[in-house]
């Protein structure tokens, strides 16, 4: 398929490309240059063009970062959000690498049985699990505490699912050695298994990571209060509730992209890796 | 012979204590998941139908039998002919499919009979189901099957071809693949949060400037509930007829509603990337040698694209439709952001109608049914998927 191609085709090819590219970036550069103007002006000098002078502002409002931090409490959202995400993406690794470990390399009782039980929840879409989630999460009293945001994710089959794929690669006769050494599984699986996994834990970090931080529905459901929301159920109540505040809504949504961007951009490689390979859940 | 035992009872009771104690570490390994999983993943679902047989509004109140599904469809009889014009519809397509190729086959004839037949019956029986069922719900079935139709084709369709592009030898493939990538990863509460603005009924947003641009008035947008095929037919049509049947098969007619359409904008910046990478994916596993033989054959572009490209993509292609189509029946965070009342409902698939009915209205019990009936569609889907995927994979 790959041929000599005359230079004009390629430069056509190229141009599409590019202006794809830029479709996919506009509304970012919306987001950043109107969450720096002035309130009067995302009313009265406002354009979706990025060649429009009126797209950007006169003077960059810096202080609208302040303000939407402090007074529209983004600031708060962050640090729930920072940690909801770090206690979820901890225990999803610790938990999922102790099982994929378990399914991968030991032999028990009814192991193959288990394992096809918890893929089968894969199947099980979240809106069917919103309810009696939200009743027995009432029933504990979580509701507007922290474990209601963290408990019920900390666990995952996909992660699991994938983490074994992975593990059953290593070859037995490296743990099977360890084992005369007088090393246990949990050693084994840190000093052996774990350390030649860095590429397929890293998958799972990043995928828990977005996947966290980007949840709304349940958060939605279980905060009432602003203790522990995080930022995207903060900024979508400021979208549906507060009025014309434009700069403070472009500002809290810079807030809320900027980490995911920030890790995206870091290990951009893996990333696009992970995603062609798996996908996300949602 | 007693010695014999003597010298093998060490190794087996030791292989045995082995064996238990890698018995204990398996379960010790799998605890924490299996335990979490089963509580928050496994036992809901039997809670759910628990729940769904009840009053339950907050605190559970009586237990009502089927009395949720009944206010859902109304008729058991009207859901019973449905299902079954449903199943005749499934049928005839299994022979259709199994007859291809086989020219003038007994199989073929009676499947065409049996998908008329079929058709013509969900056409005479479906208006008077969704009269007497739950109005909100089958509303909730229309935009979400209007949302499937608007959104899965154009980002296969935009996807492959930007995957064509992206497959090319060209320069800096890595930054386009990073910046296609984009628009899905960031939380779309985010990015809708500036499609509200893009999409505003403002004469200066972004929308009604592209509008301006071909000399047009602006729009509502994503306060607009009347359907676009209506709003294009100068709203021309109407409903006035007195039939059930007839005001039915209209508001289909009418189309999805401008906010809907409004809506599937986003989706389509959304997927299209992604669908994108996953097809350069597809196109990088087919075989060299396929196309070099197609050459040496003298195969026209076109020709190669159609009998090679696309069906060596089959596979990639029912991957992401089944994708997609299950996540608009999914679909919520951006929907939640971009839905304004003024568009009356006309924008909420399924799952944002189940979640109203739970969060806005608390009726617990009647949306619990709700999502058994998105489980029970979103199951059959991925069950033919299975199949459609079985069949290909061993064709292709």
């Amino acid at each position: 398929m790959v041929k000599e191609r005359s230079p004009w085709l390629q430069a056509v090819l190229l141009l599409l490309l590019i202006l794809g590219a830029f479709v996919s970036i506009i509304p970012f550069l919306f987001m950043v240059s109107h969450s720096l103007k002035t309130i009067a002006e995302t009313i009265t000098r406002s354009s979706a063009i990025p060649f429009d002078p009126k797209f950007w502002p006169r003077v960059p409002q810096w202080s609208n970062y302040r303000v939407a931090w402090q007074e529209a409490r983004f600031g708060l959202y962050f640090r729930n959000s920072v940690i909801i995400t770090a206690i979820t993406v901890g225990g999803i690794v610790f938990t999922s690498s102790l099982s994929a470990y378990a399914f991968a390399k030991l032999r028990f009782v009814g192991r193959d049985l288990i394992f096809t039980i918890l893929l089968s929840t894969l199947m099980i879409p979240q809106t069917v699990l919103l309810i009696p989630n939200f009743i027995i999460v009432a029933k504990l009293g979580w509701i507007d505490r922290l474990p209601a945001l963290t408990v019920p994710f900390l666990a995952s089959a996909f992660h699991i699912f994938l983490l074994r794929q992975f593990f059953s690669q290593i070859p037995n006769e490296l743990i099977e050695v360890a084992k005369i050494d007088g090393a246990t599984h949990l050693r084994s699986l840190i000093s052996i298994v774990l350390p030649l996994s860095k590429a397929p834990i890293f998958t799972v970090v990043f995928l828990s990571f977005i996947y966290t931080w980007n949840l709304l529905q349940w958060p939605l459901v279980v905060t009432q209060t602003p203790r522990w929301r995080p930022i995207t159920v903060g900024l979508s109540m400021f979208i549906t509730e507060a009025g014309p505040e434009t700069h403070l809504r472009m500002a809290g949504a810079v807030i809320a992209v900027l980490p995911v961007i920030t890790v995206y951009f870091i290990a951009q490689r893996q990333f696009t890796e992970a995603i062609t390979r798996s996908g996300l859940k949602e | 012979m007693p010695r014999q035992r003597v010298s093998l009872q060490p190794r087996r009771s030791g292989r045995r204590a082995r064996a238990a104690s890698e018995n204990l570490t398996g379960y010790l390994f799998i605890f924490p998941s299996v335990l979490l999983i089963s509580v928050f993943g496994i036992f809901p679902v039997f809670f759910t139908l628990y729940v769904s047989l009840h009053k339950w509004r907050i605190k559970r109140g009586r237990f009502i039998g089927l009395a949720n599904y009944r206010e859902m469809f109304g008729s058991p009889l009207y859901l019973l002919l449905v299902i079954a014009a449903l199943a005749c519809i499934a049928l005839a397509v299994y022979l259709i499919g199994r007859a291809r190729g086989k020219r003038g086959s007994l199989s073929a004839g009676s499947g065409v009979f049996l998908l008329v037949i079929g058709l013509a019956a969900l056409a005479l029986l479906l208006p008077y189901l969704a009269r007497a069922g739950d109005k909100g719900m089958f509303t909730s079935l229309r935009v979400t099957v209007w949302y499937s139709l608007g959104t899965v084709p154009v980002q296969l369709a935009l996807g492959l071809l930007l995957a064509s592009f992206l497959y090319q030898k060209i320069p800096a493939k890595q930054v386009f693949r990073v910046i296609y990538l984009l628009p899905y990863i960031v939380p779309s509460v985010a990015s809708a949060a500036v499609f509200e603005r893009l999409f505003s009924l403002k004469p200066e947003s972004f929308a009604n400037q592209v509008l301006a641009l071909f000399g047009r008035p602006p729009a509502q947008w994503l306060l607009e509930p009347k359907g676009i095929f209506f709003l294009l037919s100068g709203e021309r049509m109407a409903v006035v007829s007195e039939s059930v049947i007839a005001d039915y098969w209209l508001s289909w007619a009418q189309g999805p509603s401008l906010a809907l359409v409004s809506i599937m904008f986003f989706n389509w910046w959304v997927f299209v990337g992604y669908n994108a990478l996953i097809y350069t994916n597809g196109l990088s596993n087919i075989p060299r040698q396929l196309y070099e033989a197609a050459e040496v054959d003298g195969a026209g572009k076109l020709a190669v694209f159609f009998k090679i490209t696309l069906p060596m993509l089959s596979p990639t292609t029912y991957f992401l439709t089944l994708l997609g189509i299950i996540g608009t029946f999914k679909a919520f965070a951006h929907i939640y952001v971009l839905r304004h009342p003024a568009a009356r409902g006309e924008v909420d698939p399924m799952s944002v109608q189940i979640f109203f009915t739970f969060f806005r209205k608390s009726r617990f019990g009647y949306a619990a049914a709700l999502s058994l009936l998105l489980f029970a569609i979103v199951l059959v889907l991925t069950l033919v998927q299975r199949r459609i995927m079985k069949e290909r994979v061993h064709y292709g």
